[in-house]
């Protein structure tokens, strides 16, 4: 014992670390992928992402693993799925409940068994997802992200609950006893706990589809991106294709990598070197982030993608240009507009106003609000 | 607490480079030895490179890491290094370039994609469970008999008659040979390693007495390579399944049976075609923290709970008054050793760590920090909890800890008090001509993390490693 | 009066309820209907405890705890107008009184530690808004930082607090003068807000205060105190002037614990009381740029080489938001806009769920396995002693009809803000179809 140099002192502190909790959240969507069916189908970008899965379970016998896919119309659990929660939905699934299943068990011993329960459930429940779809759904090019990030952080937070209970360290659960009322309490508490003390959770999101049409989902996926970010999680984005606003902003916001692939078909190379490493590691590497992010909004009267941008002060929405009839689309406010819509002949008004309100006060000032030309 | 990782490092490090070769040809060994022997830095470096078809060039790898955390990756690749799963080649620009050898790559290749017919993941049985067995049932298993285990070292299996499993030969044997305990006139007597054994958490005693099996297996007449391998395979099997012994070789038939003895696995009966592996097997890759969650609990006879969350049992004040909620008679005897006990009750015992009680401790020769982390690795979840409560209202930048920091400190002073001298086995480099020629290998023992003390007046420096200091002088001539 | 208030003063009649309920069979206690400062009464927690059927008191423990985790879940959340951009000026008192030791360590530095705090929550809450800091010491007022929207220049400045001693006596007309006037350029369609965190019994002011408060009432001043040692009348007419007659803008910290929540509560925004001025704001988004080799910024002068263009005039800054200093636009990226939404579209509460309607086995978002549904004829016997908590374990959100647990209830109003359930299907009708043909 008393031969413990400097070298076992380091690998203690690196064996005694809490391990990790990795959400993968895998966009479904067929039609994007069906446009991807040349480099990278789906079957083989799945099948590498569970090499990447299997990878991250290795690193850590604790270390623990969730997969949710954000399909075009809803989102769903692949990975675990609760034993009970299947049977809840087994109604419309044909009552296929057999997860834990010890069917193809006894073939398949070459593969180490966490490893192997983890590839089954997953192939299963997404084979099951896609038969579930119809034609129908398929429409759009956008795929419930909200959705999925909200099912991963209830996840993420069950997790830590319990693994803090567990392990008696630092519990969010024990902030919430003590704790009352307010509501500024609660956020800080999830922040201001010890980062190693705690179950190191992330979240990598493999998206395929393209962000114009989720516009709807903007709201609750901005919430989700907060609450990631308070809770310290990082958000990696691996982009397949297509180029999706806030995803950039969300991996911005809470320090993730974001890496559109050039080259799909380098998948599994690409999630080992820049995915894999926790985010204990993370602070001894260089990691791939992009310096430019575009933080333009969109407007919510066009959708239109603006730089300058009008915002109610109620509500806080944001046009590309003022509203008509000067009220506010989203709360109804009428709003007192300003100069900010009038041509640039305003100055020569002014000037006008200027001499007439110096040579006869009467003409009042009413006027002086610039008649406001009416939004095309 | 080092010593889980860092023992059996050592020990495999000592291993040639061919017993290596033998050992990687197995997936689940790669796997173990990738989880548990290597730091978290270590472990991207070789998932990075896993995949690559080419080798990486040295320069690419340096550039990845930050310039601030390269004692890191220094100390990363040189345990790479020593465990022969890095090793370095020259690309086509005769640049150095790292990559992953081979058996061990390939085997770790399959242990993640789970290729080929190599049932390196042990066969389940197939025979219909006439008698299958709960996991509950085999964590009570082990429990009884690793407690035996250790209350034969302390000499408490007379207290504790109520469970009498006779240890095997083989058990009292291998337990002797590592000088664990001393037999004298009859009388089991407990070593100051013995000492050190029972106060260090499940999975660190695990890994210590399976390196005693794997480095006394040689003189048995079994091959160490197949016993380590076989040892690895059965820390990736799964927990309540039972297993078929056929495929099994002699040899790891007769292991089987001497870990049987330790409740590391269990069988029905010698003859039965199956095992089943406990919660002391599937648990020897994890890291010590997760272990004791689990087999520490049912360990410290809480098991009578199961709900019960948390491992811990112990409560210590800050006025050295110690509580323990157990009725273990091992615990007791256990926390008897270095404190002095005042009250018992059914389900408690009370005492007080006193400047005597630690003396008395340390003449046996248990170390403070030994102490220490047996107390910390069974402190009452009361005590993490204000432990966090306090870590996130206080802003000062003390790091939290779980014992209260006086009397940590004290048990320090008082083995201190008698501990004045550390001796630390090692070499000594001096004799420098010039102070360049002293300055880079000094600075680069420094890094990876071998150097001890410096004097730079005398130009000397000493070290606990030499080999990869000898190298680094040899390249620089 | 505002809807919003009226709703707050429901919210505390609740809870008295509640004391009555714990209390009404042993001795009454006098009840004070005076509120705000007035919550002395303690909550004898023991009384009500009640054994379960196997003699332990568990049960009704955890049923504590979980209420308690539940109580502040339910709020109001009808959307309301709230004013998301606000001005607010924090006066901390730096006199002698706050050498108090009654809060631990002591209330100077206890209230140095919240400020700080406070500060990071308030603008996590606020990314649009301004505060500014200042200090009441030895009978003057003093700035102790300027109104501005970046956090760090106030945590610095109230560290630096830390090295002098609390000293004299404070002036609260000088600084709610101070803070008039700080307050006065700001636009008129953000709020004005004051927060006083007060320690002393009393104000040695140069003047006469009431004057004062009528100018803080014209000016649309709004004042919140939080006092450390007992109520002081001159703080109780303040609050009641400045928020028209709300008292509860007053508060008197009970503890540490106390304390902290009457300061959190200050950052979530205000309901606007009435019609004040809305207008539209012109607003840029720039995007973040790296150059090669450094250049000056617009607003400190420092090379730098990472920063946002201003869409307008192209004047490069370091930092967002800000308001462009050479085009005066203001500057401010979209995800500062967003943290505020869910101010304004709040997540509906979810309601108990009896145990008839207890149909789901397991939480939809985390998966956590519910109590089984017992025999209809002990419904009624396993009935909850406490507010607040469903029978069953299950919550519902009345859109989506999933069920969740306690906890994932909590992370869903309080962190995320968006319903699992909700989103995780598209629209009602797609869900709807799809639930039955697949």
């Amino acid at each position: 014992m008393n031969s413990i140099d400097a070298s076992e002192h380091y690998e203690l502190g690196a064996t005694e670390l809490s391990p990790s909790l990795l959400t993968v959240i895998i966009d479904t969507n067929p039609h994007a992928w069906a446009a991807l069916e040349d480099s990278l189908p789906l079957a083989k970008a799945v099948a590498n992402i569970l090499v990447f899965i299997n990878a991250h379970l290795a690193c850590n016998y604790a270390n623990e693993v969730a997969v949710v896919a954000s399909h075009s119309q809803k989102a769903a659990w692949l990975y675990p799925v609760h034993n009970d929660a299947t049977s809840q939905e087994s109604s419309d699934r044909d009552g296929d409940v057999s997860m834990n299943g010890d069917g193809g068990a006894a073939s398949q011993t070459n593969k180490y068994r966490p490893f192997r329960m983890v590839e089954e459930q997953v192939t299963r429940k997404l084979k099951e997802l896609m038969d579930s779809t119809h034609s129908a759904d398929l429409r759009g090019n956008t795929s419930m992200l909200a959705g999925a990030l909200t099912l991963a952080l209830s996840n993420i937070n069950r997790r830590t609950i319990a693994w803090a209970e567990e392990h008696g360290g630092a519990s969010l659960d024990d902030a919430a006893a003590e704790g009352t009322g307010a509501t500024g309490t609660g956020p800080s508490r999830y922040s201001a706990s010890d980062e190693d003390e705690r179950l190191q959770s992330r979240i990598l999101i493999v998206s395929v589809s393209g962000s114009s049409n989720s516009a709807h989902q903007y709201i609750p996926v901005m919430n989700s991106i907060f609450a990631c970010q308070r809770l310290h999680i990082p958000i990696d984005v691996c982009k397949l294709s297509g180029d999706a606003v806030f995803l950039q902003q969300a991996c911005d916001a809470t320090k993730g990598v974001y890496m559109a692939l050039s080259e799909p078909r380098g998948l599994l190379q690409y999630l080992m070197m820049a995915f894999l490493p926790d985010q204990r590691s993370r602070r001894h590497l260089v990691l791939p982030t992009r310096i430019d992010v575009d933080f333009r909004a969109a407007c919510f009267c066009h959708r239109r993608v603006v730089d300058i941008g009008y915002v109610c002060s109620i509500c806080l929405s944001i046009f590309c240009e003022p509203p008509p009839g000067n009220e506010c689309l989203t709360c109804g406010t009428p709003l007192d507009v300003g100069n900010y819509g009038s041509r640039p002949a305003l100055i020569q008004r002014k000037k006008k106003k200027k001499k007439r309100a110096n040579g006869a006060s009467a003409v009042g000032t009413p006027m002086s609000r610039g008649t406001p030309t009416p939004g095309p | 607490m080092a010593a889980p990782t860092s023992r059996s490092l050592e020990y495999l490090e000592g291993l040639p480079g061919t017993t290596f070769f033998k050992l990687y040809q197995q997936p689940s060994t790669a796997l173990a030895i990738f989880r548990r022997m290597l730091p978290d830095l270590a472990k991207c470096f070789v998932m990075a490179l896993l995949y690559l078809k080419d080798p990486l060039p040295t320069q690419d790898l340096e550039l990845w890491v930050k310039t601030e955390s390269k004692k890191q990756r220094d100390n990363a690749l040189s345990i790479l290094g020593r465990l022969h799963i890095l090793s370095t080649t020259l690309t086509g620009e005769n640049a150095r370039a790292y990559m992953v050898t081979n058996p061990f790559a390939s085997s770790l290749r399959q242990a993640l994609m789970g290729s080929e017919d190599s049932q390196s993941f042990g066969v389940f049985s197939q025979a219909p469970g006439e008698s299958l067995i709960s996991i509950a049932d085999l964590d009570e298993y082990a429990r009884g008999r690793w407690e035996s285990v250790l209350g034969y070292m302390v000499g408490t299996s007379a207290l504790s008659g109520q469970r009498d499993v006779n240890l095997s030969k083989g058990v009292k044997q291998l337990l002797q040979a590592g000088h664990l305990v001393e037999i004298r006139d009859r009388r089991v007597d407990i070593t100051k390693d013995g000492f050190g054994f029972v106060l260090q958490d499940v999975n660190t005693q695990v890994w210590h007495i399976l390196i005693l099996y794997v480095e006394s297996a040689e003189a048995i007449g079994m091959d160490s390579v197949e016993v380590l391998s076989f040892l690895f395979l059965l820390s990736s099997l799964e927990l309540g399944q039972s297993y078929e012994k056929e495929q099994l070789s002699s040899v790891q038939l007769r292991t089987l049976a001497d870990l049987a003895d330790f409740g590391i696995i269990y069988q029905e009966t010698p003859e039965a075609t199956r095992f089943y592996p406990t919660r002391l097997a599937t648990t020897l890759t994890s890291d010590s923290s997760a272990l004791s969650s689990t087999v520490g609990s049912s360990l410290t006879g809480a098991s009578a709970h199961p709900g019960a969350s948390g491992s811990g049992f112990i409560i210590i004040e800050t006025n050295y008054r110690l509580y323990a909620y157990t009725s273990s008679p091992l615990q007791i005897s256990l926390i008897s050793l270095f404190t002095t006990l005042k009250y018992r009750f059914p389900n408690l015992v009370t005492g007080k760590i006193t400047r005597q009680s630690v003396r008395r401790a340390i003449d046996m020769g248990i170390t403070a920090d030994q102490i220490i982390s047996y107390l910390y690795s069974h402190a009452h979840t009361q005590l993490r909890k204000r432990d966090a409560s306090l870590s996130t209202s206080n802003t000062t930048s003390i790091p939290p800890s779980v014992l209260p920091p006086t009397v940590t400190d004290q048990i320090r002073l008082w083995q201190l008090e008698r501990d004045r001298l550390r001796a630390t086995a090692g070499f000594l480099f001096k004799d420098f001509t010039s102070l360049q020629e002293y300055q880079a290998p000094c600075q680069y023992a420094a890094e990876i993390g071998v150097l001890v003390w410096k004097s730079d007046r005398k130009r000397m420096f000493f070290v606990t490693r030499h080999e990869q200091v000898a190298a680094f002088l040899r390249s620089k001539k | 009066m505002a809807d919003s208030d009226e709703e707050y003063v429901g919210d505390v009649t609740d809870d008295e309820d509640d004391f009555q309920v714990a209390q009404s069979d042993r001795a009454q206690p006098r009840k004070r209907k005076q509120r705000g400062g007035a919550e002395w009464e303690l909550s004898r927690t023991w009384e009500t405890l009640v054994e379960g059927a196997d003699g332990t008191i568990s049960s009704t423990v955890e049923g504590l705890l979980e209420a308690n985790k539940r109580k502040r879940l339910l709020k109001d959340t009808t959307p309301l107008q709230r004013g998301i951009i606000r001005h607010l000026i924090l006066i901390l008192d730096l006199s002698e009184a706050m050498s108090e030791k009654d809060l631990r360590p002591t209330r100077f530095l206890l209230t140095l530690r919240y400020a700080q705090e406070f500060v990071r929550e308030f603008f996590e809450q606020n990314p649009i808004s301004q505060l500014g800091v200042l200090g009441l010491r030895d009978g003057l007022a003093l700035r102790v930082s300027d109104i501005s929207g970046n956090p760090t220049e106030h945590l610095t400045a109230i560290q630096a607090l830390r090295t002098q001693d609390p000293k004299g006596l404070p002036s609260l007309q000088n600084g709610l003068e101070m803070a008039r006037g700080a307050l006065f350029h700001t636009p008129s369609h953000g709020t004005r807000e004051v927060l006083v965190v007060f320690g002393s019994l009393l104000s040695s002011d140069p003047g006469d205060i009431h004057q004062t408060i009528n100018t803080l009432v014209a000016d649309k001043v709004r004042v919140r105190i939080v006092g450390l040692a007992a109520q002081v009348a001159i703080c109780q007419e303040l609050c009641s002037k400045t928020n028209r007659g709300d008292e509860t803008a007053y508060g008197v910290a009970l503890n540490e614990q106390h304390f902290r929540e009457l300061l959190m509560d200050v950052t979530t925004p205000l309901a606007t009381q009435k019609q004040s001025a809305s207008s539209l704001l012109m607003m840029g988004f720039p995007s973040r740029t790296v150059e090669p080799c450094p250049s000056l910024c617009a607003c400190h002068s420092r090379p730098s080489r990472g920063g946002y263009m201003c869409s307008r005039c192209g004047s490069k800054v370091c930092s967002l938001p800000a308001e462009c200093p050479s085009c005066g636009l203001t500057l401010i990226l979209s995800t500062h806009l967003a943290r505020s939404y869910h101010h304004l579209f709040p997540l509906r509460n979810w309601v108990e769920v009896p145990w008839r309607r207890a149909s789901s086995s397991a939480c939809f978002a985390c998966g956590l396995p519910f109590p089984a549904v017992p025999p209809e004829a002990q419904w009624s016997a396993i009935e909850s002693h406490t507010k607040g908590m469903s029978v069953s374990s299950r919550y519902e959100c009345p859109a989506c009809e999933n069920h969740f647990c306690i906890d994932c209830d909590l992370f869903a109003h309080e962190v995320v803000h968006n319903c699992p359930g909700c989103q995780s299907k598209s629209a009602p009708v797609v869900s709807e179809r799809m639930d039955t043909t697949a």
